[in-house]
This record gives structure tokens, sequence and C-alpha cells, in this order.
């Protein structure tokens, strides 16, 4: 069974296109306490990353002193970051490239 | 169909020690003061480089994510109940006996995260900044169990989701 599916206002449209889109982006740093299999299941988990990708993460981490794990609007960034504080890593938010 | 749940076997006095580390945790969860370090580890700043917007998030988001600490601990010490003794009067054979500690699927985040955070708490405590780093602090050899036991719930973890095929 399908739904008719709305037709989008041009108008809603042209404006989403001219609306700068300011990407910000959620940095996760190192610590000397949280466990490498801790962190590597949090970005599994949470962001739903392969065990692959998360891996490459939590050793960026590691290694580098941070990464970063997310780019978006920042107020899903900052929802992110919160998710992050939840799971007791320490994460910012910053604009990309800042 | 096998059940979504970990079990985890604990000597009764380890268990009672959890209990009551647990217990203090959500006295400190409960007093959030805001000078104390280790509240604000648990809560770090989202923007170092900007005052004003990590005042916004921190007043927007410190007191629910405290609350949600508080709620998680609470999860944890009510399973921890059956562990409830006194253990000054244990007899040692008694104290070592091992019980069954029961984690439901939907509890596990809850466990991991609250044991997580005691063990940010008991680091910054004893100020450890480095991994490997070795103290003779009492409260060392309880942040290195907190450490074995939070392993030990994580691969199993991992290995429930992958039996799921998550």
């Amino acid at each position: 069974m399908s739904t008719p599916i709305a037709v989008p206002d041009l108008e809603e449209i042209t404006d989403l296109q001219a609306a700068p889109l300011e990407p910000w982006e959620v940095v996760v740093w190192n610590d000397p306490v949280n466990l490498r299999s801790y962190v590597v299941r949090v970005f599994r988990t949470y962001f739903g990353y392969s065990t692959e990708r998360a891996t490459a993460l939590m050793l960026a981490v590691h290694h580098d002193g941070h990464a970063i794990v997310a780019t978006g609007p920042r107020e899903t960034m900052e929802v992110h970051a919160q998710a992050m504080h939840d799971y007791g890593l320490w994460a910012t938010v910053r604009k990309v490239g800042g | 169909m096998s059940a979504r749940e970990i079990v985890l076997s604990l000597a009764l006095i380890e268990g009672a020690h959890l209990a009551r580390i647990v217990d203090d945790f959500r006295e400190l969860m409960r007093d959030r003061a805001v000078e104390d370090p280790a509240v604000r580890r648990l809560t770090p700043s989202a923007y170092p480089q900007d005052q004003a917007a990590a005042k916004a998030f921190a007043d927007s988001t410190r007191d629910e994510l405290l609350d949600r600490r508080l709620d998680e601990a609470t999860i944890v010490s009510t399973a921890l109940d059956p562990f409830d003794v006194d253990v000054d009067v244990l007899s040692e054979e008694d104290a070592l006996a091992l019980r069954d500690l029961v984690i439901a699927e939907q509890e596990i985040d809850a466990w991991l995260r609250t044991l997580t955070a005691i063990r940010l708490v008991i680091a910054d405590r004893l100020g450890i900044t480095t991994e490997d780093q070795t103290t003779d602090d009492a409260r060392g050899g309880i942040y290195d169990w907190l450490g074995y036991r939070l392993e030990v719930l994580i691969q199993a973890a991992d290995d429930l989701d992958e039996r799921r095929g998550r």
C-alpha cells in the first residue's frame, strides 16, 4: 500500500538551496580512562557505523588525540555531543574548518 | 530463542562493594556540585573556545544529563539488590560464593554508562592522566577492577549484538 507523496512547494526548495548550509562537526577527544572496546561500541551502536569504521575512529582518537565523528547542522551536532557526554566521552562541537 | 540478557557471575562480596560504590555515585549525582571536577568531567564543555555557546549548551543539557546518570545508576543499584548484604558479618565462604547478576538487554547501556561514569569519577579523584598509570591508593584497585568488569560486560554486549546480526 502506498501513500500519496506530497508535492513539495517549489518556493521552499529554492529557499533551502539559497540558505547557506554551515556545516558543523563533533570532535571526540582522547582521554586516559575510557576503554578502547567501549569507544568502538559507542561509535558503532550510537552512530550505526560499521565495526571497521568505528575502530578506525577510535584509533584516530587514540593516536591523534581527537577525531571528527560526525558532520552536519549545528543542532544535530549538539544532540550528538550530548549523547557522547552521556556515554562519558569528551566531545566538542565546532564549525567545520574552525 | 535465546534470552536477551547478560548473566555475570559475581562473588557476593564483589557485588556488595559494587552496590556501595554505585550508591556513593548516586549521592554525587544528587549533590551535583558545580565546582566538583568529577561532576564537570561528566558534563564537559561542548565549546571550549566559546564561553557564551558553552554556557548555553550547559544550561540546556547539564541537569538532564545528570538526571539520566542518576536514573541509570538507580537501575544498576536495583539490579544489585541481591548483593545487598552486610559484608562484615559474612563468613569467608559466603563472601566468595558466586551469585548470578542478570542484566536485561534494555538495561545494558545503563550499566555501561554507569560503570564508565564511576570510573571517570574515580580517575579524577586519583588524578589519573595517562593510561597504564599505577597508584598505591586503594581506590586504584577498585578502578582496575571496574575496568575489568566493564570490559567483560562490553564483550558480552557485543556478542549479544553479533548473535542478533547487528
